[in-house]
């Protein structure tokens, strides 16, 4: 079956139209926004709507902004905008490299920031991202506006904290400290591209001391889950042969402060990442057993860490 | 072309630092041109039914079937270079069994071949009734006549001559043939080959797996080639290029899975993996010719040739990088990360 069951099309004009629409239709709703996701689930008639309520048509949706401490994401921004914008690519890296990863460019010139983090696919890439940067998600709904945060945000399978009537308008991403590094790495299914197991790592040194880190596991579980194990490993390491001691590591470390080297030693971060999966409930498919996604999860924890570290200046 | 000596020394080095390349290679021989008269149920021919036009164009309705092999054009250059017309003047119509004459299809790496020479046949038949009407028309023997650049001539009298398109309307409209000439042009052909066409060709797959994810990745990917004569070697290229995808996809990521209780899991392409262009390395293709005696045309069919060269190749490859003696294919990471792994 490859068309769609019947359904209404409301072109919201404004935000508020658009709550009032999913008021109105409850449960046969759904909203539209790249459509990449919510398409092919009614071509398959795994989704039904009898109302689709495209946001497509409002303005002032899409936008990448410089707030003062944060910035600005409109939820109706396209992929593409993301990954051209210089604005995103100087605070964070990660972001235009895991879009760049995304479906094709067919799905990037469509697919929007916020349609993705709304129907949270567990093997989806922007989740993950949206996490690991510790964003801030704005909502309206009737009763007003709402930020949820990200560690709030993604409850479970396709489940959000959003309510049936809100909808997003806003992905506000704090502006990191200086010495912060990000990427974003992922073992792809060759059929869809979808993440098998991905890997988002924001990493922030001082004086060759890692003092925090956020690293958030794609497609390996039913939602993007943070690594709470991994960052336990890496925050509070040094680089430059780490905890060696005495005159000799402090004289290290003066020396790697100067060069600019932020480097944890390849040792350090393969321990912190062979703990990518723990407590994780990992997902088997064809496309990788739980085993295996577990092991890939360590794997694409240290690429994506080391990967990083070395983005840190 | 492969340069193989420095693949092998890239591998030492390689090995030597932990990585696991491989290089496979692959040799094939394939029994194509179907086929044989006697060799199968039924009978194997095709089929070619050509009509001059009276203002000199040409309709061939071909028994043969292409759906993307490109015989649109090869065919148009065989009847063009056969009457020395403009391929502009010519059309091949195809797949519509209502107009053309039975046929038996293409696959098999037999469309050229066949169809081909069902084609040339049909022409060839044609030229001669041409070469009659025009010695008529010239006042000459027919063994005088010569037919270049799409014009009819007599031999050693190159002023005496007379246009295709001249001809073509004297058979379509003339009061004035000569009495053993049937008017119109138009003629069906069925070629049925005694044998099989034999292409064969080399392939070198060079790859690498990367250890920790099992992921393969081919680097260089080398394929020699020898179809015959080669009507369009910009077709024939594509047709290599085409057959290498299908082979590295079947190698590497295509695979039907079945659960257990029987339900198709690869039901969509989000789950079937297809290989794709930006997923592919650079191909590098040659060619050798060795024409087959089996046609007029020396053709012996390339549209599988890459596949079967492709498969065998990437399979040598991943086993080598492994250093086992066989894998199942597809090689999907998980299953290259077991077999490293597990060891």
């Amino acid at each position: 079956m490859s068309v769609p069951a019947a359904f209404d099309y409301h072109p919201a004009t404004s935000v508020d139209e658009a709550i009032a629409l999913l008021q109105q239709y409850g449960d046969d709703a759904k909203l539209l926004a790249g459509g990449h996701s919510l398409l092919p689930t009614m071509k398959l008639r795994l989704a039904q709507p009898a109302h689709l309520i495209d946001l497509g048509k409002i303005s002032g949706l899409s936008y990448i902004r410089d707030d003062g401490d944060a910035v600005a994401v409109g939820a109706m921004t396209r992929y593409v905008d993301i990954e051209r914008s210089d604005l995103i690519k100087q605070y964070f890296a990660l972001l235009p490299e895991g879009v760049d990863l995304i479906g094709d460019q067919q799905v990037r010139n469509m697919g929007t920031i916020g349609g993705s983090i709304a129907h949270s696919d567990p093997a989806a890439d922007t989740p993950g991202m949206v996490l690991a940067l510790k964003a801030d998600i704005v909502a309206k709904g009737p009763g007003g506006v709402r930020t949820i945060k990200a560690d709030d945000f993604f409850m479970d399978l396709m489940q959000t904290a959003l309510k049936p009537d809100e909808i997003i308008t806003e992905i506000r991403f704090p502006k990191p400290p200086a010495h912060t590094g990000s990427a974003y790495t992922k073992l792809a299914n060759r059929a869809s591209h979808y993440a098998v197991v991905g890997c988002a790592a924001v990493l922030t040194f001082d004086g060759g001391e890692c003092k925090a880190a956020s690293v958030v596991i794609t497609g390996a579980s039913v939602k993007p889950t943070r690594a709470s194990a991994v960052e336990a490993g890496l925050v509070g390491k040094t680089g430059q042969g780490g905890s060696e001691g005495g005159i000799g590591g402090v004289l290290h470390r003066i020396e790697g402060a100067f060069a600019g080297e932020n480097k944890l030693d390849d040792d350090a971060i393969a321990d912190a990442a062979s703990h990518a999966a723990d407590g994780m409930e990992l997902v088997s498919d064809i496309h990788g057993s739980k085993e295996y996604r577990g092991q890939m999860a360590a794997v694409m924890a240290r690429r994506a860490i080391t990967s990083a570290i070395e983005r840190t200046s | 072309m492969a340069d193989y000596k420095s693949l092998r020394a890239e591998q030492a080095q390689k090995r030597a630092e932990g990585k696991l390349m491989g290089i496979g290679l692959s040799s094939y021989i394939e029994a194509c041109g179907i086929g044989p008269k006697g060799s199968f149920p039924v009978g194997l021919y095709e089929s070619a039914r050509v009509r001059v036009e009276t203002a000199g164009h040409v309709m061939v309705y071909t028994g043969s079937s292409p759906h993307g092999q490109g015989e649109e054009t090869t065919f148009s250059q065989l009847v063009a270079d056969e009457f020395g017309i403009p391929m502009e003047n010519i059309m091949i119509m195809h797949g519509d069994t209502d107009s053309t004459p039975e046929g038996r299809g293409t696959y098999g790496s037999r469309t050229t071949a066949v169809g081909g020479t069902a084609l040339y046949t049909a022409v060839q038949r044609l030229k001669e009734k041409m070469k009659q009407i025009a010695a008529h028309l010239l006042e000459a023997n027919v063994s005088d006549i010569t037919l270049e650049d799409g014009k009819f001539s007599v031999a050693g009298a190159p002023q005496k001559s007379i246009t295709f398109g001249e001809v073509a309307m004297a058979a379509n409209f003339s009061n004035t043939l000569h009495p053993s000439i049937e008017p119109g042009l138009e003629t069906t052909a069925f070629w049925e080959p005694e044998a099989n066409t034999f292409p064969f060709g080399t392939h070198v797959c060079a790859l690498e797996i990367d250890k920790d994810t099992g992921a393969a990745e081919i680097t260089r990917y080398v394929a020699v080639d020898d179809c015959g004569r080669q009507l369009n070697p910009m077709l024939v290229e594509g047709q290599v290029h085409g057959g290498l995808a299908q082979g590295i996809g079947q190698a590497l990521i295509e695979g039907v899975v079945y659960g257990e209780d029987g339900q198709l899991l690869t039901a969509t392409l989000t789950d079937y993996a297809m290989p794709i262009a930006s997923e592919l390395p650079s191909f590098e293709t040659a060619s050798t010719v060795t024409l087959t005696p089996v046609n007029p045309l020396g053709v012996k069919g390339v549209g599988e040739a890459g596949t079967i060269g492709s498969t065998p190749a990437v399979a040598n490859a991943v086993c080598d990088a492994l250093g086992v003696a066989h894998v199942d294919m597809p090689y999907t990471p998980e299953k290259l990360w077991k077999v490293i792994h597990q060891k």
